[in-house]
């Protein structure tokens, strides 16, 4: 872990979870696995906190616990699972663009509360939307159980690993710790539930008369609750397949962008097709024959056969080489390749970088050492056709700034630098590397940034939700036009200056995170692409 | 043989030094003595942000998660230290506050445990046992965490009501009422060895 995630990772758990939760966090997330005891000793914190703030974290699957050879149990924290805090929002947004409002509601929750069974996540969730409907409708269970049902289905939500069937009549003490696993074939099963009911609005002022009955009620709802039938099958989002989602996204843009519409949907097709039978992090995905592929376009592109074979060519013989060709059976066999697909998005990356940081000329040696992989000074020179002094200027200044890197081979044995070639060449992986540790140091800057903004302007914001508090209650309560005039004048016009320039800097910031978010998913996924995995 | 170079005293390098791209005997550009400045200034400003509907909505999205997840129970604050003015607000947001307290499942008191191996054991074992009991703890814990979410209110009520039971347990011992003085806990606790020390 570097330094600069490990500071992200704190800077994300003190936002979202508070003070305790992120002392105890990070000194696991720089420590490795840890028993509790050691944890409570190092963090100074009583054990009642330590155990709170773990039950919090691995609620949120940021923590896990393993029961080692000795007999104690030990706890890990995942750093990269706590930075991907950063793009719930997106994943809340691509819900919603797949599946609205409904679909964005029940992953909102998903990520808010980690995990949660089923017959929770509907009621929360039809509540929700009952409050937004308009007075006197109320949302089915059903409708929204529905939609549960879809997104299990497309394996954007599964089931969280459940503790084994305790068998009454077991000799052996039970084990310190329960061991979970899932079922592969289980994990996107959904219960049978029968979920009758509507969603409840949240009275507030209406039936006042109605509120001593209704807690009564309420109070006896609370007393006679009987486990719900999906107890103990809890729901988690499937993080995976979100950015699966994103890569794929990600691909079928470029594509847009290079070529025209038609190609990108057709890629988009593929992608399609292949979401279920490819794994996440193969390098290809499973030959599709041109036949099949015509067959799923969508109904909408009525192009002919042949015109989908050209175009399937043309996107094969493609330098960029997203999509290759497999083989000739079934009027030709094509694959897209993920890996390939990747390295080539994280390389544009850093080609748009180089150009904002250092200039046009500068991305054009960067693109020629790209190309050409190593290249001498002089040759450089030659082949960027810029004069030899200013080469020389931009090769030093990106040699500086660790874009590009020499080579030495040296004539001699002795290694003397007048009798030895130096080769410019630019290592993508590496380069992508430092990029990210730049990506997490830049969203740590903001973070701090934004907080430091809020800090200076505490008094002010507090003083402005107090008026609003005021106005709201005056309101209710059938104020006149004038007394609400005066209310809001107790904040003077330089002081409402100052909140909307507060307001737009923290909105800035917080946008500026969400963009810089997104680069890092490009690299993650490339750098990521490129581990072996075991 | 040996004082090779230009000349005597005079700064020669290893290579040549126009391979680098520097003629002979021109001017070095200057060493640095200090460390880079923090905010350099830059040739290219950065490029403006994405504007655009997605981008806003995405940014309400992630205002508002952010403040959701500061209202729900697991957002653990530190205990602020007494502030020098008391609020009077401040009496209703801790009775909101105590509404969300919850301990972790299956967790008990500390209490009755120490109390009970106070017996005639060896300290090794009775060290041993109170780890054993502190792990099966735990894993109640977890067992039961795993099933509990729906008695979280429940769980709640009972927490309010053991710490209810607390407060009244830790009546100081003495004929006074703990309800006379107005300012609560703090100022009995404060002034409790004084009094012990006066009455005879």
């Amino acid at each position: 872990m570097t330094q600069a995630e490990i500071k992200l990772c704190s800077l994300l758990l003190q936002e979202h979870f508070g003070e305790i939760v992120e002392k105890i966090g990070t000194h696991l997330i720089k420590t490795g696995s840890q028993p509790l005891r050691v944890i409570a000793n190092d963090t100074g914190m009583s054990l009642d906190q330590v155990k709170k703030a773990l039950c919090v974290l691995i609620q949120h699957n940021l923590v896990t616990y393993q029961l080692q050879k000795r007999g104690f149990v030990e706890y890990e924290a995942s750093c990269s699972r706590v930075l991907r805090i950063l793009r719930y929002p997106r994943y809340i947004y691509t819900a919603k663009t797949l599946y609205s409002d409904m679909g964005e509601l029940i992953v909102e929750e998903l990520l808010l509360n980690g995990k949660m069974t089923m017959s929770a996540v509907v009621r929360k969730v039809a509540n929700r939307l009952t409050e937004t409907m308009e007075d006197g409708k109320t949302m089915d269970y059903g409708e929204v159980s529905n939609t549960f049902v879809r997104l299990a289905d497309t394996h954007f939500i599964q089931r969280c690993p459940m503790a084994p069937e305790t068998t009454e009549t077991s000799d052996a003490p039970p084990p310190p710790v329960p061991t979970l696993a899932v079922n592969e074939k289980d994990m996107y099963v959904v219960p049978n539930l029968n979920l009758i009911g509507k969603g409840k609005r949240r009275r507030s002022f209406d039936d006042e008369d109605d509120g001593e009955h209704k807690a009564k009620r309420q109070k006896q709802d609370a007393d006679s609750k009987e486990p719900p039938p999906d107890d103990g099958i809890y729901w988690q989002a499937n993080i995976d397949r979100f950015h699966q989602h994103f890569r794929d996204q990600a691909i079928v843009s470029a594509v847009a962008n290079r070529m025209d519409q038609t190609s990108s949907e057709i890629v988009r097709t593929m992608l399609r097709m292949s979401e279920i039978t490819t794994s996440s992090n193969a390098p290809y995905t499973q030959p599709l024959s041109s036949n099949e592929i015509f067959r799923s376009l969508p109904a909408g592109y009525n192009i002919v056969k042949q015109i989908l074979d050209q175009y399937l060519t043309l996107l094969a013989d493609d330098p960029l080489e997203f999509v290759g060709k497999s083989g000739d059976s079934g009027g030709g066999m094509y694959v897209i390749n993920l890996h390939k697909a990747l390295a080539t998005l994280a390389t544009a990356t850093q080609e748009s970088i180089v150009q904002e940081r250092f200039g046009s000329r500068c991305a054009r040696i960067f693109r020629l050492l790209l190309r050409k992989k190593h290249l001498e000074q002089k040759q450089v020179e030659d082949f960027a056709m810029i004069p030899a002094k200013e080469a020389k200027d931009m090769l030093y200044k990106m040699l500086s700034e660790n874009f590009v890197s020499l080579q030495e081979i040296p004539k001699t044995p002795d290694h003397a630098p007048s009798r030895t070639f130096y080769l410019y060449t630019v290592n993508t992986l590496s380069s992508a590397r430092m990029l990210l540790h730049w990506c997490y140091k830049s969203v740590a800057n903001l973070i701090e940034r934004r907080q430091y903004e809020t800090k200076e302007n505490k008094r002010l914001l507090e003083k402005s939700q107090r008026v609003e508090a005021i106005l709201a209650s005056m309101q209710a309560t059938g104020a006149e036009e004038v007394q609400l005039q005066e209310i809001e004048e107790m904040i003077t016009a330089p002081e409402r200056q100052q909140l909307e320039n507060l307001k737009r800097n923290v909105n800035k910031i917080d946008a500026s995170e969400n963009q810089v978010d997104e680069t890092i998913f490009v690299l993650e996924s490339y750098i990521e692409s490129t581990v072996k995995k075991l | 043989m040996s004082g090779s170079g230009k000349g005597r005293g005079r700064a020669a390098f290893t290579f040549n030094i126009e391979a680098i791209g520097f003629a002979k005997g021109e001017t070095l550009p200057e060493v640095a003595f200090k460390p880079p400045p923090l905010f350099p200034p830059t040739d290219f400003k950065p490029v403006p942000l994405k504007m655009g509907e997605e981008e806003d909505y995405m940014l309400a999205l992630k205002q508002e998660f952010r403040a959701s997840m500061k209202k729900m129970p697991y957002f653990m604050q530190k205990e602020d230290e007494n502030q020098g003015i008391e609020k009077y607000s401040k009496k209703y947001l801790q009775m909101r506050k105590e509404s969300m307290e919850w301990t972790p499942a299956g967790g008990k008191t500390k209490k009755g445990k120490v109390a009970t191996p106070k017996s005639n054991v060896d300290v090794l074992k009775k060290i041993e046992e109170l780890e054993k009991k502190g792990d099966e703890e735990k894993s109640d814990e977890e067992k039961e965490k795993e099933k509990d979410k729906e008695g979280e209110e429940e769980e709640e009520e009972a927490g309010n009501e053991q710490e209810e039971y607390d407060e009244e347990e830790h009546e100081e011992e003495n004929d006074y009422i703990a309800s006379y003085f107005e300012d609560g806990d703090d100022f009995g606790a404060g002034s409790d060895d004084n009094m012990d020390e006066a009455t005879y």
